[in-house]
């Protein structure tokens, strides 16, 4: 039995075997007390302390050797009136986001197909989720020689075919610079995704599937009907991590790009970054992470809403 | 047997060590650490220097860190926040006045007064570069600034006779070594590395006193529309305005690019990548009206350095006669110390003339150094200037609103300053 269980259940204070009992939770709740304390003071001091402290820091003027100054909400004017370089990287980050159903999508075409009794799924399967593991650093420098003008595979493919005469600066065009680190961004991901969904997609009772064949739904109807509504905790789990990875795809862009060619490829993190440690304005970097844990507030909510508003939530028994 | 009383002690003792303040710990054992920029290579030579000056001062532990340049910047600036920053530290490019400017580097020029014969081993324009305010905050400790590379076999091809004489005659050279598979001219484009295209034709970024932009002009409007113009006809590379280090090196190195303007360490990166690159076919020229940028590295000293005194001695060893000796003959540079360089480049010209005209030029027409503004805030005027006069250089933008909006942004950072 659960402790929120025996809460639930506990009976009037007066009677001696009440009085007994509630030194009994006590007990229960000293000792969940103690062993919780450990993880709650690391997460108090690294999470929460610093938490508060940045969004202090977001209303202040301060570097290392300087002495803080309160100067209200002057960052915040900054990046809403002069700061072009946020308004670029806000759009760029959106349109990350913006891109997890493309990688969503394609990541259950490919868990329906190794789902299917097709010869070597598994292997298939392996291939696909063998990119996931790597380190975002390696993705970034394979796929940044990938992309290279000048020996590139990619480049060297579209030439000997003919599509193109001139080699392609796929990250030194503004064009193309964004469109490609999120195509590189998605084939990391497409395996996590697809694993995800193969689990949804294993854990569907197969008797719906038979008695919507009895009935004699198509194949269309079966997948609208029953594969998508089924799937809709996997999807949920996807996009909440489809939307953290686009806030987070610091080292890819690094790697690839360092946020260029001019801010094309910038996204808040990446800013964030520069304006902490390149352009040592720790107090603007800080106003910027506010307003980025804001919009992933924001944005986690309405996820949650979107999945039935109980995502993540534990059952009691 | 350990007994209780054993125990208790030792308890005590430990419990009385770990109250006595930090500082005091450290008299006893006097230790300084040395914060070098993307060096591992060196571990050697340094970790003899170290024992060296161990040797000389019993009593003395130097440590030594090194750290990749995309690192130094948020380890030292952590360091600085928790109040324990490297005594000793090797910068590149403008980023030591950075720090001078936020206080983190102790004034040297009280020292050098006292000790005027260290002042006068230095190259009095590098020294120069690392003066914030009227004060000196760092020395040299290997010196570079940018020169013209060019391809010989490509030149004759294009018939042409020699290195380019004027910033017209860049682009005409470069245009007419353009073909499907080549192209003209290239340049780094990081630290200012491309302001020579601008200072040769008398284009200044700010006003003297640093307060004021004065590149928003109509010869500068000029100067970039003839560069995106050139980059669109393929004469200047493209990767002149996206690439960092890797990328117009390595397509300098493939031999398909006419002249590479870049600084002197750019030669043993794409020599090591380019077969062609021999004394015969790799041309070594000053660029037009000897405009170069420097992009060195200095040593300073952290002004919440524990042993500053000590600090000072370890500086002064390294970038003495036998070190930065050392240092020049193992890594074929330059230090920016005058005797070491006069004797480095005369024993280079018998065994290497290829790398000897190569550092010749580094130590030639100081006195034409650009784009070595001394800003305390030089990456936010950077960042500031660069992403619209690469937009105009790539088509992206006409010159004159690129120069427009650049100038309102720099004016800014200018002002914040």
């Amino acid at each position: 039995m659960s402790v929120i269980g025996t809460q639930a259940a506990a009976p009037p204070l007066a009677s001696p075997r009440a009085s007994r009992w509630a030194t009994q939770r006590h007990r229960q709740l000293l000792l969940v007390a103690c062993f919780l304390l450990p993880s709650l003071v690391v997460f108090v001091l690294y999470r929460i302390v610093p938490l508060g402290w940045n969004v202090v820091l977001s209303f202040e003027a301060w570097s290392p050797l300087k002495p803080a100054r309160w100067i209200g909400l002057a960052n915040y004017a900054e990046m809403w009136s002069y700061d072009d370089v946020f308004w670029t990287a806000l759009t760029n980050t959106l349109i990350f986001i913006a891109a997890s159903p493309i990688a969503i999508a394609a990541a259950l075409g490919i868990a329906l197909l190794v789902n299917s009794d097709l010869k070597g799924a598994s292997v298939y399967r392996t291939i696909v989720f063998l990119s996931y593991p790597l380190m975002a650093v390696a993705v970034g420098i394979i796929w940044r020689w990938m992309y290279d003008e000048r020996g590139g595979i990619i480049n060297y493919a579209l030439r000997s075919t003919g599509l193109v005469d001139r080699p392609i600066g796929f990250l030194q065009d503004f064009d193309w610079a964004l469109p490609s680190v999120i195509f590189a961004e998605i084939w990391q991901v497409v395996g996590f995704y697809m694993i995800i969904l193969l689990t949804g997609l294993q854990s569907i009772p197969q008797n719906l599937y038979e008695a919507a064949r009895i009935d004699g739904a198509p194949a269309w109807a079966r997948f609208f009907r029953i594969t998508l509504p089924m799937l809709r905790p996997s999807l949920f789990l996807c996009i909440v991590v489809g939307i953290l990875n686009s806030f987070s795809s610091f080292d890819l862009v690094y790697i690839m790009t360092n946020g260029g060619p001019g801010h094309a490829t910038e996204l808040l993190i990446t800013h964030i970054y520069k304006s902490a440690f390149v352009q040592t304005r720790f107090d603007y970097a800080a106003a910027l992470t506010v307003v980025q844990f804001a919009l992933l507030l924001v944005l986690t909510i309405a996820a949650n809403r979107a999945a039935g508003g109980n995502a993540g939530a534990v059952e009691r028994d | 047997m350990i007994t209780r009383r054993t125990l208790l002690k030792t308890a005590a003792a430990a419990a009385a060590t770990s109250v006595i303040p930090a500082p005091a710990l450290a008299q006893g054992s006097k230790k300084i650490t040395f914060l070098t920029w993307n060096i591992i290579d060196q571990k050697e030579l340094i970790e003899g220097w170290i024992k060296r000056f161990q040797a000389a001062h019993p009593g003395v532990e130097v440590e030594w860190l090194d750290k990749k340049g995309p690192d130094f910047g948020p380890f030292y600036q952590t360091q600085l926040t928790a109040g324990t920053p490297p005594d000793v530290i090797n910068t590149q490019g403008a980023l030591g006045l950075e720090y001078a400017a936020q206080g983190a580097l102790m004034d040297l020029t009280p020292l050098f007064a006292k000790e005027p014969a260290v002042k006068a081993r230095y190259d009095a324009n590098y020294l120069g570069n690392w003066i914030y305010e009227g004060h000196n905050y760092m020395v040299p400790f290997y010196i570079t600034k940018t020169l013209l590379f060019y391809n010989k076999p490509m030149f004759t091809k294009a018939g042409l006779a020699g290195p380019p004489k004027s910033f017209d005659e860049i682009l005409s050279q470069a245009q007419k070594m353009t073909s499907a598979d080549s192209t003209g001219f290239m340049t780094l484009n990081f630290d200012w590395l491309y302001w020579p295209l601008f200072a040769e034709n008398g284009v200044q970024l700010v006003t003297p006193d640093l307060k004021k932009t004065a590149f928003n002009t109509p010869k500068a409007a000029e100067v970039l529309d003839k560069l995106a113009k050139s980059t669109q006809a393929n004469a200047i590379n493209k990767i002149s305005w996206t690439g960092r280090w890797v990328e117009p090196n390595g397509a300098f190195a493939a031999g398909n690019v006419g002249m590479l303007h870049a600084h002197s360490p750019a030669y043993f990166f794409f020599k090591g990548q380019g077969s062609w690159v021999t004394p015969e076919t790799l041309g070594v020229a000053q660029m037009p009206g000897f405009w170069a940028t420097p992009n060195s590295h200095g040593l300073g000293i952290s002004k919440g350095s524990k042993n500053p005194e000590l600090a000072w001695e370890f500086l002064k060893f390294v970038t003495d006669q036998g070190q930065a000796g050392e240092l020049a003959e193992r890594r074929k540079l330059v230090t920016g110390n005058i005797a070491v360089d006069k004797a480095t480049l005369a024993k280079l010209e018998k065994d290497d003339p290829l790398v000897y005209s190569i550092l010749k030029t580094q130590l030639e027409h100081t006195d034409k150094m650009t784009g070595n503004w001394r800003f305390g805030n030089d990456s936010r005027v950077k960042d500031a200037f660069w992403p619209d006069v690469q937009s105009a250089l790539l088509g992206r933008k006409d010159a004159k609103s690129a120069l427009a909006d650049a100038d309102r942004k720099v004016s800014r950072e200018l002002l914040r300053a």
